[in-house]
């Protein structure tokens, strides 16, 4: 991946319940440093997602790391950034501390 | 997901999408284009820049299903195209 310039990634998300789920994602960028270089375009995460019973389903991430990584002296060294979601189930009356987004 | 209690470290803070969020493939429709993309991806050993044609392929495929979507579609094309992110 080239900083600044726009890269798609693919996640799966299976349902192996026999129930649908509902369920929200958020994410996580290691080194933490590296984060706040990390941009998104558009993800699946932060809006509720539906997945039926055995549904198995592709989850597309489209973003860029911002050319300003290159720039900075304490990246030098990083030539691997993970990115990373965890899928909550959504439940009624529980709130995730999302970010205002809506 | 970290959930120590680290005092004094600043804690990771998720930002939403520019654009929101995709709607999900959930028929399968865009699995060949998908697929298309990632035998790119392992043919070129997963360089994303040689894959960017592919991946527009998908994203297009994708928002196709959603005409709502095209709404924030156009400048996704633009950015492709001029190989640059939008400047925040």
């Amino acid at each position: 991946v080239v900083p600044g310039e726009t890269a798609l990634a693919f996640y799966k998300a299976k349902n192996p319940t026999d129930k649908p789920i509902i369920g929200i994602s958020t994410y996580n960028v290691i080194p933490f440093e590296a984060g706040q270089y990390f941009n998104k375009i558009q993800c699946f995460c932060f809006e509720e997602q539906r997945l039926n019973p055995q549904e198995e389903v592709d989850m597309p991430v489209f973003f860029y790391i911002d050319p300003e990584f290159a720039e900075d002296p304490k990246m030098a060294k990083v030539d691997l950034i993970t990115l990373s979601y965890t899928f909550f189930e959504a439940k009624e009356g529980h709130k995730l501390a999302l970010p205002g987004y809506q | 997901m970290s959930t120590a209690m680290n005092f004094g470290t600043k804690s990771f803070k998720p930002r939403p999408p520019d654009k929101g969020a995709f709607p999900l493939d959930h028929f399968g429709e865009c699995s060949a284009f998908k697929e298309s993309f990632m035998q790119c991806l392992r043919d070129s050993g997963y360089e994303s820049s040689a894959c960017r044609q592919r991946a527009m392929a998908y994203l297009e495929q994708l928002m196709a299903n959603e005409p709502l979507e095209k709404l924030g579609f156009k400048d996704l094309i633009d950015e492709k195209s001029e190989a640059k992110p939008e400047k925040l």
